[in-house]
């Protein structure tokens, strides 16, 4: 007991005693970052190694070939085309999946049921899809389409799950009591509040999925992938940096538009 | 008293056929009228008004909770008469705003029977039911992305077509809109997002929403919890108001005795899912010391 009494005068007195406390915990988390490096198999010499590589590799992507600028420029439209429409479809069939997976309308079993769809269809890997897609439509954009149609489900039903779920129940009860249909409800009440979060999210899977689609062309899918793919496996490099260069410029301009508009959105 | 009765049920249909735009503008004409007829019956006419029974309860009971080891409402009998201002009360858990709510039928009754308006609580009969009684929610329970104005519209919905308010609402519903908000004191605040509206003036936009119902019964689960103190005057002062010089008859669930004893005529006292209380409000304190020592 007087020793519990010294210790607390003690950090009463030096409050800095207390925040020696904190070192075990440190010496824990060092311990496991460790641990982890070693499993991992890095180490210095790995490092020291592949470090010429490495700058090599990088080094031969300078200076970009401009003269393939055109064609990256059509590539990208082509992107961002199939960004636009795979968004949209998916958009589209997320919506019912959405209603069917919330808990405020939907039955327990229906509910089951589209959280089901939603899982199975978020645990497939774009790239598989796009594997899929390209094996029904032959290589080219409507494969990757397609496969950015249902990646984008696996994402957008869940948002738009959670804004429906997000709705305030009270405001919902507050018309039934009013007499208003269920479409009147829908109109009135439930539309107002999903619609801000649900355009806010779609507008984010727009720009997400115009990355998403720079990968899929590296199964032959269409894109800007499928051209920066042939030109590393061609060892033309520069031409490769042309494509990446652009890519870079579009995505930061279309994150600048669409964090503007989610602002304005997110203020609704 | 038979022609006294038939002025009286005459008088009630005639309250019931009025459209809220009468209520609004021919508010004060109505009103001496009315006085110039009760005048000349007025204490017979006073009685039957407020022996007439608007919402009664008979043994209602809710489904069995599990973790309560009892039902929310357990064997609830009450009436409220036309014209009466009637808080409940009790603390929380008790079942008050589960009461309250079985009025309109957003609680699952598994026994017993609810009337209102003489007509009996059933499935088919909600909709006939629900016409005459406006509710006001706790936080007001309106559609925060939506206006003032657009809110209060939302009171029209029960007696417009879906596809009448497809393209928005009749322009005398607009016009209707924006006199109760002017009534009520928030002109400026018509085309404001409500989200961005105070409580205590989104509590007056949720009462605006429910006159424009222009109901006989007006229900308000805690209408004032949550504001400051002068929100909360105005919020029970026009409820008050609505009382007295409209004939609404007013039930709400409180949590403050004090305010309950200034402004209610009669309290009903519920304590785990029973009305242990029923009368008067002048001695509040002491029921309530009761439940306490009941409890433990």
């Amino acid at each position: 007991m007087n020793n519990f009494a010294s210790i607390n005068k003690l950090t009463g007195r030096y409050p800095w005693i207390s925040n020696l406390l904190i070192i075990p915990v440190l010496i824990l988390l060092v311990v496991v970052y460790a641990w982890s490096l070693e499993g991992i198999g890095i180490n210095a010499e790995v490092l020291n190694n592949s470090w010429f590589y490495v700058t090599d590799f990088i080094s031969r992507f300078f200076p970009p070939n401009l003269d393939v600028l055109s064609n990256a420029v059509k590539a990208l439209i082509q992107t961002i085309q199939m960004s636009l429409w795979g968004t949209t479809i998916g958009a589209i069939i997320s919506v019912p999946i959405a209603i069917a997976s919330a808990s405020n309308i939907a039955p327990v079993w229906l509910q089951w049921l589209a959280n089901f769809i939603q899982n199975a269809v978020r645990s497939v890997p774009s790239i598989i899809l796009g594997l899929i897609f390209v094996a029904a439509t032959g290589l080219g954009a409507p494969a990757g389409t397609l496969a950015l149609s249902i990646y984008t489900i696996g994402y957008l039903a869940k948002f738009y799950q959670q804004a429906i779920e997000a709705v305030n129940s009270r405001s919902i009860e507050s018309l039934q009591v009013i007499g208003a249909s269920r479409w009147q409800i829908t109109q009135y009440g439930i539309v107002p509040q999903v619609l801000p979060l649900a355009l806010g999210y779609t507008l984010w899977m727009f720009e997400y999925n115009i990355r998403a689609a720079s990968v899929l062309g590296v199964v032959g899918a269409g894109g800007i992938g499928f051209e920066l793919k042939s030109y590393i496996d061609g060892f033309e490099y520069n031409k490769a940096t042309t494509f990446m260069l652009v890519l870079l410029v579009v995505v930061t301009v279309i994150d600048f538009f669409s964090s503007l508009l989610r602002r304005r959105l997110d203020s609704m | 008293m038979h022609s006294d009765a038939r002025v009286s049920t005459l008088k009630s249909k005639k309250l019931s056929v009025l459209s809220a735009e009468l209520l609004v503008s021919s508010y004060s004409s109505l009103s001496t009228q009315h006085s110039a007829l009760n005048t000349q019956h007025s204490a017979l006419n006073t009685l039957f008004a407020m022996n007439e029974i608007v919402i009664e309860c008979r043994d209602v009971e809710t489904a069995f909770l599990k973790s309560l080891h009892r039902p929310i409402l357990n064997q609830v009998n009450c009436q409220i008469r036309r014209g009466e201002f009637v808080a409940l009360l009790g603390l929380n858990g008790a079942g008050k705003s589960t009461l309250l709510r079985s009025f309109v039928g957003l609680t699952q009754v598994s026994r017993g029977t609810i009337t209102v308006d003489d007509i009996q609580m059933a499935p088919t009969t909600l909709p006939k039911i629900r016409r005459h009684v406006g509710m006001l929610f706790q936080g007001g329970g309106l559609i925060r992305q939506l206006s003032a104005v657009e809110n209060v519209l939302c009171g029209r919905l029960g007696v417009r077509k879906p596809w009448q308010t497809l393209f928005g609402f009749p322009k005398q519903d607009y016009r209707l809109a924006l006199q109760l908000l002017d009534e009520l004191g928030l002109h400026e605040h018509a085309y404001q997002k409500t989200s961005s509206l105070s409580g205590g003036q989104q509590q007056r936009v949720a009462i605006a929403r429910a006159l424009i119902q222009s109901p006989q019964v007006l229900l308000a689960d805690e209408p004032i919890t949550g504001l400051d103190i002068m929100a909360a005057k105005q919020v029970m002062d026009t409820l008050a108001k609505l009382n007295s010089e409209h004939g609404i008859t007013i039930v709400t669930v409180l949590h403050d005795l004090g305010i309950a004893a200034e402004y209610a005529q009669r309290a009903l006292v519920l304590d785990a899912g029973r009305i242990v209380y029923d009368g008067a409000c002048n001695n509040l304190q002491s029921e309530f010391a009761q439940i306490g020592s009941l409890s433990k």
